[in-house]
């Protein structure tokens, strides 16, 4: 008896908070953040929450959009992939959003990928990744690896005289691409197998004395070592510490770093690692009175002098303005009307200049590389002369090198192969 | 034979909880197919997936329930079975996409394409076929299981070293399962499926289908789970939880009765994992994070460890929670968790429903002063000192 | 670049005496020379410094140095240059020839001179050319690793001048060394690098071995032979070393490894709570002693090297009274129901998590190294960082005064009368729940110092504890639950074995292995490594 109170109790629970969402249908336009706020990935991703939420009463102060006021949805996907997948339902189904910012990692990415085609809404995703993708309902603001990598490379090479390389990376697909993709680059450019090493570490990896010790070994080879770091977040902060003990100066073996930022050195002493460096497409440092106005909002908002900013932040920056454009221009916030009219909207970045919405559902970006100073920031050290436009599909890669996105009318393809001339990969 | 194993397993408790679960099974697919959208009584997809999905982790708990609540093994591991059948279902459902991969490649999956690979690795065949992965699902997590518990049952390990070699286990495989080598697509693991028997996994119907599917296997395992521990067999399960020496001493094999139990329950993670992935669409490395095991011990221990039911109550009660927290209040909700756990463990400390059917049963031997002995005491008695 | 390097200390040498003599009218005449500097990119900036030390004037020696450290900015107004301190949103400035204070500008409104790794490289060799006679023999072999590294056949005067005047052993050899990879890069006879590889051969470590193996496509006739041998000696020496290395490195794992599972050896080992919260123990233990360190770097930053010494029993406090707190209001309720502590522990984990994250943000916060945890020291071939130097010392610290507390004090033969056999304690007069508390918080309080330790190598996120917590209950099991010393042996047994298997293995196959390695042995004694005996065990 108690059981069957129990379950229909429950049941009514789940029917009201499920249909609840449905009927608060007021006059907003709501934007759903899907960042972890718990777990692993914590960390990282909060800080995007805020940043989102302040973009946001950014807007309303200018009055909105469309007349109505913007209301954000903050929910917590807890690190979780499946949740991820859920929560993006939630957000699409039960409160209606009409545009979501979020993820951080690849695979949550790859878990709501399905949920935002289904139900045609819009994911803008402001994380440096692997490429290999181009989705209609997903726009991705963060870096390709032609916008990261590959510059970051050449900047060694022809400025540091960089022989050997070692890549060394966390191992999940984002730096498995990457590697592959710098491999076949580095071998293009004439370096030799042995002296390419390339070395793979589980996440949250703490103890890199045999690491640090390998590469100083590989690196007394009589050439110009350089190391090539595509650890994750979390593992970077141990590495570093054992790096700067170990003596290893920037000088001798320069670290160049693509997951290493603003925010990840906040939790560490940078006296000791000052030079080594990190290629983005935005430092805090980047001296644009755009960029000093925004870093003055960011620490009205947290109240908090001592906050960074850092790249995903400029990439949520970038990809809402373009939403908001994209939403004037379509006079709606219609996903279909929003896909058409968002591609070509081009917005101010905050290093100063403008980025602009490709047909391929990337952007174009400057490339910059930092040294890392000893207050925890970068300082651009070069960077590209123009902006260079995101490849979806890298042209280094086999599988992919014959690969185009355009999503204009009447390709609107992600995975157009031109040597078949037919939409659908590269097979076939 | 038959008959007389199926009343065994149903007295009125039992019954009365398939009924409601049958009453689940019908009514949410036919609320959800069958009214318009605006209907007041209409179930979005989004809930019947999403109580799919609770029904998969019931499945979960009720096979965690049946080591533990009954045999005194305490699994910190057995989200490892219930990753390995998801994954036999994933390699299934990526042998599906075909040629709908970004790619095109008509063999290998994304991820290989991706990576260089240019042939498919051995342990992939054979899993374009539905049955041999529904196989699969069973015979992977049974052998690991067998192989496992034939080792660590023998050697006599018990109690809290076994359930930290489990954990091991788990974490091992979680680690292996992240090295991109191992050709299960590293940590973001299968995803994008497209369809599953032919069914486009996305349609209306096909979720209502899986949600049944769910149900319904819970629904098997129940009656299952319900045998075995009614049965002689389970009588013996419950004295070698609570005094496994002296089980041994009266003659019993133990760890025949320990492997027994052991293989079944990881073939039912098994299967709950595989009705998992289709539908929250990936399956991962995360999964078998030793987070996950310890939370499907969790949502026993909430429900009530030993009743089978509880543990069923314990997982879509816990999720559901974690389900509304993490939405209502996304920067506060695992003190509203954490707090739910300290609580349970403190007040209820038999859990929903071991405290509940103890209430009742005061108040009906208070209401009838005769000796009329309810249900099903001796399962919902929690051993004196489970951990040793 | 090697050519301008060359060129630039070519010009010191020739300029150093005849500068010196004006080199105090020089100065202000040396201001239009150092706002140049703001010139543009790095060539420019690059050419500049040449200019600059062209002048032998040792009055640019501060502008330099504030370069290198990326301390000299330029007034985007006048293009003034200064050097500047960050100061909240404002620079305070400083003359670079003067050093007298300049008043302080809005940060926007500074442009900072850029300087990148080549360009620090350059400025090291120019200081080093300048120093090589400095007094103070520390800045000499500065000075000296500076012209090691640069390799510069110029510098081979220099350094010939400063060897007939050095006295330390140490810089000696450094310069010997110096003077050496210098030799080997000019055109020198074949005798004289025949000479220079004798010296190497005889340094014998990775730094020579890079010079050598740098030399060897350039060598020509008995130098190829005589490079190679030096190269295989050097190899074989390293080689022996690496072995005494690993064996090193796993040590240190396993000390940190103990640390992470000594106290919870005390709480799940001692007193049977299999206590989930442990690794929020750990984490406590971190933050004390980031608040310390905050606490310091405001008020006392003279302090810094000691803050260790105080976070430490304030992080034994703070997390042994949060045990304690546990154990009253929680665990107490549960004994004799090891699994219930386990599912109220998790929950207590979470919400130490969430309150950690509320409190402090859930990003990555600085704990810095103090001085004497930083760097590290060569023994023999072997580098040796001080700050794991210290944990392992440290680890086996807590050992011996865990080992003390409970084998020789009142309370720690309470503390095993009452594990043993409650309730005979309880009937000789032990107030057995005071016990429990105490045991839990001294558990807690352990991990809380451990957290203290572990900050020095790792995060200090709200996720600290999590990373440790399954390495130590892997720890505590594999030792033998119950027994000290297990946790001791196991904890250095894992470690060892992991490093061992690293190199061959790669970095998550050597774990993987190292769990498989503990589920078989648990096979081979399902009750650790130093199983209790008797029959309390099997109750």
């Amino acid at each position: 008896m108690k059981k069957t109170a129990t379950g229909m109790a429950l049941a009514a629970l789940l029917a009201t908070t499920m249909l609840g969402g449905a009927q608060a249908q007021e006059d907003t336009i709501k934007v759903g953040i899907l960042h972890s706020l718990s777990g692993t990935m914590a960390i990282s991703e909060t800080t995007l929450k805020d940043a989102m939420l302040m973009l946001i009463e950014e807007q309303n102060k200018k009055g909105g959009l469309l007349g109505k006021q913007l209301e954000a949805v903050v929910v917590d996907p807890a690190s979780d992939w499946p949740l991820f997948a859920e929560k993006a339902r939630e957000l699409i189904e039960v409160n209606d959003v009409d545009a979501v910012f979020g993820c951080w990692t690849s695979v949550s990415r790859k878990s709501v990928l399905p949920v935002f085609e289904e139900l045609n809404s819009l994911l803008f995703y402001p994380v440096q990744y692997e490429g290999e993708e181009s989705q209609r309902n997903v726009f991705y603001t963060g870096a390709a690896p032609n916008q990261q990598a590959i510059p970051a490379v050449d900047y060694l090479m022809n400025e540091e005289g960089v022989e050997r390389w070692v890549l060394a990376g966390t191992d999940y697909v984002y730096p498995r691409t990457t590697n592959k993709i710098l491999e076949a680059y580095l071998k293009a450019k004439g370096v030799a197998e042995e002296d390419i090493m390339i070395n793979y570490t589980p996440f949250g990896h703490s103890d890199w004395q045999t690491i640090v010790s390998d590469i100083k070994n590989f690196g007394s080879a009589g050439k110009k070592t350089a190391v090539v770091s595509t650890i994750n977040g979390d593992a970077n902060v141990p590495f570093y510490k054992e790096l700067a003990n170990a003596g290893i100066k920037a000088e001798d073996i320069p670290v160049v770093a693509f997951s290493v930022g603003e925010e990840e050195l906040a939790g560490l002493d940078t006296e000791p690692l000052v030079g080594h460096l990190a290629a983005w497409n935005y430092f805090q440092s980047a001296d644009a009175d755009i960029n000093y106005d925004f870093i003055d909002t960011w620490h009205a908002f947290t109240g908090d002098e001592e906050r960074v900013t850092n790249d995903p932040m400029e990439a949520h920056f970038i990809g809402f303005n373009m939403w908001v454009n994209a939403v004037e221009k379509a006079g709606t916030t219609d996903p279909d009307a929003v896909i058409d009219s968002i591609i070509g909207v081009t917005v101010p970045n905050l290093t100063g200049g403008y980025s602009a919405m490709m047909p391929n559902h990337h952007i174009t970006k400057p490339v910059l590389i930092g040294e890392i100073q000893d207050d925890g920031q970068f300082e651009t050290v070069w960077e590209t002369s123009g902006l260079v436009p995101g490849d979806a599909w890298s042209d280094y890669l086999e599988g992919s090198k014959d690969l185009i996105a355009d999503w204009r009318k009447p390709m609107s393809c992600g995975n157009f192969n031109v040597k078949t001339g037919k939409c659908g990969g590269s097979e076939g | 034979m038959m008959t007389s194993f199926l009343f065994r397993a149903l007295d009125k408790n039992a019954a009365l909880f398939l009924g409601l679960l049958t009453a689940i099974i019908v009514a949410v697919p036919a609320l959800n197919l069958l009214l318009p959208p605006d209907h007041p009584l209409h179930v979005p997809t989004y809930a019947v997936t999403l109580m799919g999905k609770y029904l998969t982790y019931a499945l979960l708990a009720l096979s965690v329930d049946l080591v533990w609540g009954y045999c005194g093994i305490l699994s910190l591991g057995h989200a490892a079975f219930f990753a390995l059948g998801g994954y036999a279902m994933g390699m299934y459902l990526m042998r599906q996409i075909g040629t709908r991969g970004v790619y095109g490649d008509p063999l290998l999956p994304d991820f290989m394409v991706f990576l260089n690979w240019d042939t498919l690795p051995w342990y992939w065949y054979g899993f374009d076929m539905f049955w041999f992965a529904a196989l699969m699902v069973l015979l992977v997590p049974g052998l690991l299981a067998f192989i496992f518990g034939w080792f660590a049952f023998r050697s006599r390990v018990s109690g809290v070293y076994l359930s930290i070699i489990t954990q091991a286990l788990t974490y091992a495989l979680l680690l292996a399962f992240f090295r991109n080598d191992m050709g299960f697509g590293g940590n973001n693991g299968l995803t994008d499926f497209k369809d599953i028997l032919g069914f486009d996994v996305q349609a209306d119907t096909t979720r209502a289908a899986l949600f049944a599917a769910s149900g319904i296997a819970l629904g098997l395992c129940f009656i299952i789970c319900r045998a075995i521990t009614r049965s002689k067999l389970g009588k013996v399960l419950v004295a070698v939880r609570d005094a496994e020496s002296r089980t041994r001493f009266l003659g019993y094999r133990v760890e025949h009765y320990k492997l027994f139990v052991w293989t079944i329950s990881a073939m039912m993670a098994g299967i709950a994992g595989a009705l998992y992935v289709p539908q929250v669409g990936i399956i991962n490395p995360g999964e078998f994070a030793p987070a996950n095991s310890i939370e499907a011990v969790i949502w026993v221990a909430v429900g009530g460890r030993g009743t089978l039911v509880g543990a069923v109550i314990g997982a879509v009660l816990v999720n559901f929670a974690k389900t509304w927290f993490t939405a209502a209040f996304p920067e506060f909700w695992l003190f509203a968790l954490g707090g739910l756990f300290v609580f349970v463990t403190l007040f209820l400390p038999k859990g929903i429903v071991g405290t509940v059917t103890d209430n009742w049963a005061k108040v009906s031997r208070r209401k009838h002063a005769v000796d009329e002995r309810p249900g099903d005491t001796p399962s919902t008695r929690p051993a004196p000192n489970p951990a040793e | 670049m090697p050519y301008l390097k060359s060129l630039l200390v070519v010009l010191c040498l020739l300029i150093l005496p005849a500068g010196s003599a004006h080199a105090q009218e020089d100065t202000e005449s040396l201001r239009p020379l150092i706002n140049e500097l703001a010139g543009g990119g790095f060539s420019e900036t690059e050419q500049q410094l040449g200019v600059l030390a062209a002048t032998g004037n040792p009055g640019v020696v501060p502008a330099l140095e504030a370069l290198a450290d990326g301390d000299l900015y330029a007034r985007k107004s006048d293009g003034v240059v200064f050097i500047g301190e960050r100061d909240g949103r404002v620079y305070k400035l400083t003359d670079p020839l003067t050093l007298e204070p300049a008043g302080e500008e809005r940060r926007r409104d500074m442009k900072k001179i850029k300087v990148n790794n080549g360009l620090r490289r350059v400025i090291r060799t120019a200081l080093g050319t300048l120093t090589l006679m400095a007094p103070d023999p520390a800045t000499r072999l500065a000075a000296a690793d500076a012209m090691f590294k640069a390799q510069d056949p110029g510098s081979i005067e220099a350094l010939d001048l400063a060897l007939t005047q050095e006295t330390e052993p140490r810089v000696r050899r450094k310069m010997e060394a110096a003077r050496a990879a210098a030799v080997l890069k000019s055109d020198k006879p074949e005798a004289v690098k025949l000479g220079a590889i004798a010296t190497l051969e005889a340094l014998g470590n990775r730094d020579a071995l890079s010079v050598l193996s740098g030399f060897l496509p350039e060598a020509q006739g008995a130098e190829v032979p005589a490079t190679e041998t030096a190269m295989a000696r050097i190899d074989k020496t390293l080689a022996a070393w690496g072995a005494a290395e690993n064996v090193w490195y796993g040590i240190s794992l396993g000390s940190v490894l103990l640390l992470a599972a000594i106290g919870l050896a005390i709480t799940f080992g001692v007193m049977g709570v299999i206590n989930m919260a442990h690794g929020e123990m750990v984490m406590i233990g971190a933050y004390v002693t980031f608040v310390v360190q905050e606490i310091i770097r405001t008020s006392a930053p003279g302090l810094f090297n000691y803050s260790l010494f105080m976070a430490l029993p304030l992080a034994f406090l703070t997390a042994g009274l949060v045990g304690i707190a546990i154990e009253r209001g929680i665990i107490r309720f549960l004994y004799g129901r090891p699994l219930e502590t386990l599912l109220a522990t998790w929950g207590v984990s979470l919400i130490l998590q969430q309150a950690v994250r509320s409190i402090f943000g859930p990003t990555n916060q600085e704990v810095g190294n103090p001085d004497w945890m930083s760097g590290a020291f060569e023994l023999g071939q072997m580098t040796i960082t001080y700050n794991r130097m210290w944990i392992v010392v440290f680890s086996l610290l807590v050992f011996a005064g865990l080992m003390l507390v409970l084998k020789k004090t009142p309370f720690g033969l309470y503390t095993r009368a009452v594990t043993q056999n409650r309730r005979m304690a309880a009937s000789m007069g032990i107030r057995t729940p005071w016990i429990d508390a105490l045991t839990f918080g001294l558990g807690s309080g352990i991990a809380g110092i451990a957290g203290v330790a572990l900050s020095q190598i790792d995060n200090v996120s709200p996720n600290l504890g999590q990373g440790y917590i399954i390495d130590s209950f892997m720890v505590v099991v594999f030792g033998g639950v119950g027994n000290l010393w297990g946790t001791l042996v196991g904890a250095m047994t894992l470690g060892v074995v992991n490093k061992f298997l690293e190199p061959y293995a790669g970095a998550v196959l050597a774990k993987i292995l190292v769990l498989i390695f503990i589920i078989l042995f648990i096979q081979k004694r399902p009750r650790g490594l130093f199983a209790l005996k008797g029959r309390a065990v099997d109750a």
